[in-house]
């Protein structure tokens, strides 16, 4: 079994877990049929029927242009798909180079990109936005970027610890004594020891870009208008508030348990892809012959954990005992921000 | 104070940590508790103060000085520890408050249970930290400013400061250098004796062992294995558990020159700072 | 202290490569920004008078130069749309957004810190649980959407129970300060809500982290309660991280606030940011962009050294990010 399926078969295995994938394999399907299929065409407006009451022709009504509303969610869960995976993309991207910026041999790289994170992490998305949004005007773009830079910064800011202990271990001084280059190091010794922290992140990130989108678009700096998005549904639903109060509830409903699912996915996988939370994945690593996938001790998995490491010469009956420290931790993870990072 | 444990289990999340420990400590006796990493030796330090975790469900019982412990008042708990039984952890930097001075960190017991003046608990405090041995500036600095073996003097005045009847060190040396260790381990059995309290000392390391108990408890794997006097077992030990901990303890011997097989001359002996 | 200058100077240029950004972007509007801003139907001559006033026929580096030289003697600018000054602009606007910020922020965390900590002490599995999918679902709330739903319950006219206004701010301002500040309450909420959702999660993630610490366990042994010690010391030791936290919080609960001040037809300074920028007033939007900017960087550096202050183990660290992840 590979890694990947046992990491999916723990989340499944977990209410929760099921709630997150069907979420959101529900998504990537109606994304993906909209493409050929929606009830009704999304550009047929019918003045007669404008602000029109679910019916059998109209599921969830009409907007004030007579449009379909439950066509243009269908069809703007495609937009916001496609939003998230490149502010996902893009954020990965960023975040990783700021990482390996902030973990670099070059002291003066290093303090740099420190600096730059620490002085920009307190800009917010909107701000972004709004600059990106005076050259370009609405439009994907400006959300995609202004989530992505924000989002990189934040992923650079909690991976740092666990990159830069995996950047100092013997393993990659050994590798870089025998010709390997930073690159190299990167790709197979950093990024696998900060992977869990790396997906973690990216799944909240995911939700995250899902409400800025919505708050974006309304804002008229987000999605452009004529282009379906839930943003652009929630937006329009803003104007039936008086005319049909109860479809308002959909879209918002519709982003708030997509963003659930995101968080929730985050959650979960954060606990199925830690070696130390998850026997079974251990079990996998250890028969290959791999334990630990970057030769470091499972500790440094996560944050807190790296901390607890370093505080105890012995790390004692965490670890050995590990259902144990499982049921120690009960599920009970903290958000990852260790206080004291040595 | 006695401290009696009879038939106790811990269980965390469906497996079980601890099966079926009995263990007694009467007044005034060192005894130990020894056993390698993962074995629950901390899980049954932690039952005896109440400070299991939340979803660890402990059953049999734990009697101290007379009062059942397990299925007590978290209220009642409180007022046992800190009183009655004094705790010195493994790590001193994870356990002294890093936003309290070592003034206030040793104040805290008597200022939780006794009421005194200010003035009072100030002298008590300077007191006791001139007992463990460390200099009167110590008073006013936090924790992060001290060495490791300065800190653990601090963890131990915090154990000591209300006289209490029974101490439990839960491997007070293992985050220390071995010269450290040896005048932990001496500062902590002489103190415990001139105050005529009983204690239980959680190791791995039988050579520390040796040292701060009379007698002693092996664990393996949430069970005890062997119990005795700590000389005679760790001469003849009779399980394979106590003789890989015996066997761990020689090399360590060995290497740094501690514990019973060969005294370095008391001179060697440095302050450590 | 040293760390408190270093800090500032990175505050600073942080604050100046953000100008050039913000000016950059401005200039680099497709086509001639002068005849955007003129509008389709103006005359030529509008559109060179335009230019001139703008200065925008002087070199990108002398235009730099003039709007840095006015902000530094604190002159904004004027706007073209209304001719009013920036400043005066700017002022009547935050007006209202700094009392909906400050009353949605002390909501949040009046929401927040109680159930984070709540979440922490509560021994039953199920409870946490329960408090775990609160602070998850508040959290994924769109501020738009929250706002919605809360005029569907409150606002007057639309609401089931329709006692609060939904719309509009007092035209005299706060005049009259119990009607100004009643037209802020339902924003305030929503706003509150969906940050005290963050807030909670927040506090119980750095709270959690310190309840089974030894820091606790010590306390505990010395004779505190659980709850006497997680209250006392934890959240004592989870302080500098809720202040960062709190402090970024802030910083990312504007577009909420934006929205919102949009939704209740507040005239705010979000409101009137995106309003100048649909409007592409140049002048306006690249001053108040400056403005935004230099706060959130204000409220970044505040934190670190609040961060700094808070705890006496940093003191000789000399980056934030060496010390507090």
């Amino acid at each position: 079994m590979s890694g990947l399926s046992i990491v999916l078969r723990s989340i499944w295995r977990r209410a929760e877990g099921r709630f997150a994938l069907i979420v959101l394999a529900l998504w990537v399907v109606v994304a993906l049929v909209s493409l050929v299929w929606t009830p009704q065409s999304l550009w047929v407006t019918d003045g007669y029927h404008v602000w029109a009451r679910p019916s059998a022709d109209h599921w969830l009504g009409t907007d004030g242009t007579g449009a379909d509303v439950f066509s243009w969610l269908m069809a703007g869960s495609l937009t916001n798909l496609l939003i998230v995976l490149l502010t996902v993309a893009l954020c990965a991207v960023w975040g990783l180079a700021l990482v390996a910026a902030m973990v670099a041999r070059s002291a003066a790289l290093s303090s740099v990109a420190v600096v730059l994170v620490d002085a920009l992490i307190s800009i917010p998305t909107v701000l972004v936005a709004l600059i990106l949004a005076v050259p370009l005007g609405a439009s994907i773009v400006v959300v995609v970027i202004a989530c992505g830079f924000g989002y990189g910064l934040n992923l650079a800011r909690i991976a740092r610890p666990a990159a830069l202990l995996a950047a100092r271990s013997s393993y990659v001084e050994s590798a870089l004594s025998n010709g390997a280059g930073g690159w190299r190091v990167l790709v197979s010794h950093i990024i696998p020891n900060i992977l869990p922290v790396l997906a973690v992140q990216l799944s909240l990130s995911a939700g995250t870009a899902v409400l800025a989108e919505s708050g974006l678009t309304y804002l008229g700096i987000g999605v452009p208008s004529g282009v379906p998005s839930w943003g652009h549904s929630l937006a329009t639903s803003v104007k039936l508030i008086n005319v049909f109060p109860l479809t308002v509830l959909w879209p918002g409903l519709i982003v708030t348990v997509v963003v659930v699912a995101l968080n929730v996915f985050g959650d979960v996988l954060r606990d199925a892809i830690d070696p130390v939370a998850n026997p079974a994945l251990r079990r996998v690593e250890e028969g290959d012959g791999k334990a630990g996938r970057g030769c470091m001790p499972n500790g440094i998995f996560e944050t807190d954990k790296v901390v607890e490491a370093s505080q105890s010469c012995e790390t004692t009956e965490n670890h050995a005992g590990n259902a144990a420290a499982v049921a120690i931790r009960g599920g009970e993870h903290n958000g990852g921000e260790a206080y004291d990072g040595r | 104070m006695g401290v009696d444990v009879r038939g106790l289990c811990v269980t965390i999340g469906g497996s079980r940590i601890i099966s079926d420990v009995d263990l007694r400590i009467v007044d005034g006796e060192r005894v130990g508790l020894i056993g390698s990493s993962g074995s629950g030796k901390s899980m049954i330090s932690k039952a005896m103060l109440g400070l299991l975790p939340v979803n660890a469900e402990p059953t049999g019982s734990v009697s101290m000085g007379g009062v059942e412990v397990l299925g007590a008042s978290e209220r009642a708990l409180a007022d046992l520890r800190g009183r009655y039984v004094g705790t010195v952890f493994q790590n001193p930097a994870a356990a002294l408050n890093p936003v309290m001075t070592v003034g206030q960190q040793v104040a805290l017991p008597l200022r939780l249970h006794y009421d005194l003046t200010r003035a009072e608990r100030a002298e008590r405090v300077r007191a006791m930290l001139g007992k463990v041995g460390l200099p009167g500036e110590a008073y006013g600095k936090y924790p992060h400013e001290l060495s490791g073996g300065q800190q653990q003097r601090v963890g131990i005045a915090t154990a000591l400061i209300t006289s209490p009847r029974f101490i439990i060190a839960d491997e007070p040396t293992t985050a220390l250098d071995s010269i450290t260790q040896r005048q932990i381990v001496d500062l902590l059995t002489s103190l415990v004796d001139d105050a005529g309290a009983a204690m239980l000392f959680i190791t791995h390391d039988f050579s520390v062992l040796a040292r701060a108990t009379t007698r002693c408890y092996v664990l393996d794997a949430g069970r005890i294995v062997e119990s005795g006097n700590t000389v005679d077992l760790l001469a003849a030990p009779a399980t394979a558990e106590t003789r890989r901990l015996v066997g761990a303890a020689r090399s360590l011997t060995l290497h740094a020159g501690v514990g019973e097989a060969k005294e370095p001359g008391e001179s060697k002996e440095r302050s450590d700072e | 202290m040293r760390f408190v200058i270093h800090r500032l100077a990175l505050f600073v240029v942080a604050l100046f490569g953000l100008s050039i950004v913000i000016f950059a972007a401005l200039r680099i509007l497709p086509g001639d920004v002068a005849s955007v801003m003129a509008g389709v139907n103006a005359s030529p001559a509008r559109v060179a008078q335009l230019r001139e006033q703008l200065g925008l026929n002087r070199s990108l580096v002398e235009q730099y130069g003039d709007w840095m030289g006015a902000l530094v003697r604190g002159d904004f600018g004027t706007s073209i749309l209304t001719g009013r000054s920036v400043t005066a602009l700017v002022a009547s606007r935050a007006a209202i957004t700094f009392p909906l910020i400050i009353v949605g922020l002390l909501i949040a965390l009046a929401i927040g810190l109680p159930l984070g900590c709540a979440a922490v002490l509560a021994r039953s599995a199920r409870v946490r649980a329960l408090f775990h999918m609160m602070s998850i679902i508040g959290g994924a709330i769109p501020a738009l959407w929250g706002g919605l739903l809360l005029i569907l319950l409150f606002g007057r006219g639309v609401g089931l129970i329709g006692i609060l206004p939904s719309q509009g701010f007092p035209l005299d301002g706060w005049a009259m300060p119990g009607r100004a500040l009643l037209s802020l309450v339902l924003p305030a909420l929503s706003v509150g809500i969906i940050v005290g959702a963050s807030i909670m999660r927040y506090t119980r993630a750095a709270l959690g982290g310190f309840a089974d610490s030894g820091y606790v366990d010590m306390a505990r042994s010395c004779g505190m309660t659980r709850t006497q010690a997680v209250l006392r010391v934890g959240l004592r030791l989870a302080t500098p991280q809720l202040v960062s936290v709190i402090g970024l919080t802030f910083a990312s609960m504007i577009t909420g606030v934006m929205v919102i001040e949009n939704l209740f037809a507040l005239p705010g300074i979000g409101n009137g940011l995106v309003t100048d920028v649909g409007n592409r007033d140049l002048i306006a939007v690249q001053s108040e962009l400056f403005l935004l900017a230099a706060f959130f960087l204000g409220i970044g550096l505040i934190v670190d050294v609040l961060h700094r202050v808070l705890d006496p183990r940093m003191k000789t660290a000399t980056s934030l990010s060496e010390v507090s992840q």
